[in-house]
């Protein structure tokens, strides 16, 4: 089976508005699918759907080839979830936690208490066991909610948003553990909003506005998208504007910004505008302390996508 | 197993207000019993009486005067009649007896003088209303016969000194009997204060959105799940109540051993079925853990000193007691007290407690429907 998830034409609606329009996607095996998209672009609505955590009125949605339904309960015990908000109870300590979550899944005693000491091993909360969620901070709790979501060893494993609000030690210890869970096996479905963290760990992304797919592919494949094929950074004092403007006439030069003291340059095309750059500096004789290059980032492309910064 | 022990170690954290509950009980039970004598003899009370003479001392006046100083407390208060209102309002004397000028001489000459009273209605006035009424017709009855007054003031003293011997005939053991009311009625606070606190801190962190979220995506079933969770927490109340049945045995002894200790357990036990559904009512509708203790409060307290669980229901006004009849408490309480009444035991005796059992039950009915409407309302949404 090479596609986990397959969802066709799935329309899910508040009222008057359309949280999801149609949407076609899939997931295959053993991949980290990175889904993108500012608030409200749908995502939650899209996993919780896809979980019959929520009704839709049109759409069809199958997970290991098998209709998913709100008491495919042999499908459910394939499928692990983390949600954005940490759901563990109070009253209970790490080790009960887990015990507790993992106890809707596995019924043997032995097997579960060997799975819940690796999941506890995999993020990392072997000193914790006896702490009660209060006594954990931010990022440890953040862990835990982890942990008692993947403790039963799904095949299939939902992530909404892991990492907010996560020191980065913590964050370090949540993506090496997910690409951990993918290299066991596992397919994973991540929500983010941070960039950097899906150009680490998914092997793709989706990326959703207004419910539809607006782009998918490897990071690589979205980045080709983008209309921009360079940008330059320059940390340079007191540019007069007329250099300013003269800039702006190079060829394929896209957009001048100059603020403080950076100014930043991006190019339609071509890959070798540094040297051109460098050799009109120094001919007006400006002086500068750091010059760069960079690629297009994801961000750039999820700008040009959706009109929008990520974390609007 | 899973549902059950998560529920055992939430149950764990509160077991400390539980403890405090029993303790409550405990409490009050052997306070109860301290305070509780046998009593099978009628003892008279004495109220307290101010007599204003204003005849002599002397003859029958002064044999009148006797008699209601030696049945009676008498006070002193000043001889004015601001300060007779006072007394009377501060409940000081519960008895004014004006005796007027020319007494003697007017009743032994039959022209029956009139007495002017002033009283503060209460049963102790009463009662010296009666001593008065007494001794007044004793001496009417013979003046006509005899003339010679010291001959009708002997006649009067010996009629009045025949006083009647009341005994209890009752085979009920009343002592015992009344301090498992009291023990009972109190447990009304313990069970639903017990019920009701743990039902809703395991509802609110069982039930919480977020951990709801994570169970219905998990591979158990919600409906099995939430079988699960009612079983707890009925096993829980049941283990409740059981305690509490035991601890009766141990603190008022051998009549729990009897026909009477058996309807007090059935009566709890209808009871405690009840307090489960409040609990999950209210459970279901609150879900802050911050507000629980306060809701335990107003729920459980509200509802003792509305029905006169603390304090008898004959002591209550008439309104607080039609207040009550909405709500299950009063029904226990009043089969808790004709329990303690119960001579015989038979069909038409246990007729109107088997009713007040199925009044709470049909409470405990209604809030289980309302819970459901509740539910099906959240799911929706």
């Amino acid at each position: 089976m090479d596609k986990i998830i397959q969802i066709k034409n799935l329309t899910k609606q508040y009222k008057d508005l359309k949280a999801i329009d149609n949407l076609t996607m899939e997931v295959r095996k053993e991949e980290i699918l990175g889904l993108l998209g500012p608030n409200g672009s749908g995502k939650s609505t899209t996993i919780n759907c896809i979980l019959s955590l929520l009704n839709f009125e049109q759409g069809e949605i199958k997970i290991f080839g098998k209709e998913m339904k709100p008491d495919s309960y042999d499908i459910k015990a394939k499928i692990g979830m983390v949600f954005q908000e940490v759901a563990v109870l109070e009253e209970l300590t790490v080790q009960e936690n887990m015990d507790y979550f993992c106890g809707l899944y596995i019924k043997d005693k032995k097997t579960r208490q060997q799975y819940i000491n690796e999941a506890i091993e995999l993020v990392g909360l072997e000193e914790f066991r006896k702490f009660y969620p209060k006594q954990l901070s931010g990022g440890l709790l953040r862990r835990l909610n982890i942990a008692c979501g993947i403790a039963h060893k799904p095949e299939l494993i939902f992530l909404d948003e892991p990492t907010v609000a996560v020191d980065p030690q913590s964050r370090n210890h949540i993506l090496d553990g997910i690409q951990k869970l993918r290299d066991r096996g596992a397919t994973i479905v991540y929500t983010t909003h941070y960039m950097e963290e899906v150009e680490i760990i998914c092997d793709r992304v989706i990326i959703l506005d207004k419910g539809k797919v607006l782009a998918s592919g490897t990071t690589d494949e979205l980045k080709e998208l983008a209309k921009i094929e360079e940008k330059i950074t320059v940390e340079v004092n007191n540019l007069q504007p007329q250099y300013l403007e003269k800039i702006k006439k190079f060829e394929s030069v896209d957009k001048v910004e100059y603020h403080g003291n950076i100014l930043l340059i991006t190019y339609q095309k071509g890959k070798n505008n540094m040297l051109d750059l460098m050799d009109y500096l120094k001919k007006e004789n400006i002086k500068y302390n750091k010059i760069y290059s960079e690629r297009p980032t994801l961000n750039d492309v999820f700008l040009e996508l959706t009109g929008k910064e990520l974390r609007d | 197993m899973t549902v059950f022990r998560a529920f055992l170690r939430v149950l764990n954290k509160g077991k400390a207000t539980i403890i405090l509950y029993t303790i409550i009980l405990i409490f009050f039970g052997i306070f109860n019993m301290q305070t509780s004598e046998n009593s099978t003899n009628f003892v008279a009370s004495k109220p307290d009486i101010l007599i204003i003479n204003q005849d002599k001392e002397e003859g029958i006046t002064k044999n009148l005067m006797d008699y209601l100083k030696e049945n009676s407390q008498i006070v002193e208060i000043k001889e004015e009649e601001q300060a007779i209102d006072d007394a009377l309002f501060y409940r000081d004397v519960n008895y004014i007896v004006y005796i007027p000028k020319n007494y003697r001489q007017d009743f032994l000459a039959g022209k029956n003088p009139e007495i002017q009273i002033k009283s503060t209605g209460d049963y102790q006035a009463s009662f010296a209303q009666m001593m008065l009424e007494r001794y007044i017709k004793v001496a009417n009855s013979y003046q006509n016969n005899i003339k010679e007054e010291t001959q009708l003031i002997q006649k009067i003293n010996e009629t009045l000194a025949k006083q009647t011997e009341v005994e209890i005939t009752s085979q009920l053991d009343t002592d015992h009997l009344s301090k498992a009311t009291f023990y009972y009625n109190f447990a009304n606070y313990s069970l639903l204060a017990g019920c009701v606190f743990v039902i809703c801190l395991v509802l609110a962190s069982f039930k919480d959105y977020k951990i709801t979220k994570r169970t219905m995506v998990s591979s158990m079933s919600y409906q099995e799940f939430n079988r699960k969770l009612l079983l707890s927490n009925c096993l829980f109340a049941v283990v409740l109540w059981i305690f509490y049945g035991l601890l009766s045995l141990v603190l008022i002894g051998e009549v729990m051993f009897s026909i009477h200790g058996l309807i007090y357990l059935v009566n709890s036990f209808v009871f405690t079925l009840c307090a489960v559904t409040i609990a999950f009512l209210i459970g279901n509708l609150i879900q802050n853990k911050n507000a629980i203790n306060g809701i335990v409060n107003v729920v459980a307290l509200g509802s003792c000193f509305l029905c006169g669980a603390f304090v008898p229901m004959d002591w209550l006004p008439d309104y607080v007691l039609k207040i009550a009849h909405i709500l299950p408490s009063y029904y226990y309480i009043k089969n808790n007290e004709w329990i303690k009444e119960l001579e015989t035991i038979n069909y038409e005796t246990l007729k109107p407690i088997f009713q007040n059992l199925i009044i709470i039950l049909l409470f405990a009915s209604l809030f289980v429907f309302m819970t459901n409407m509740i539910s099906k309302r959240k799911q929706k949404t």
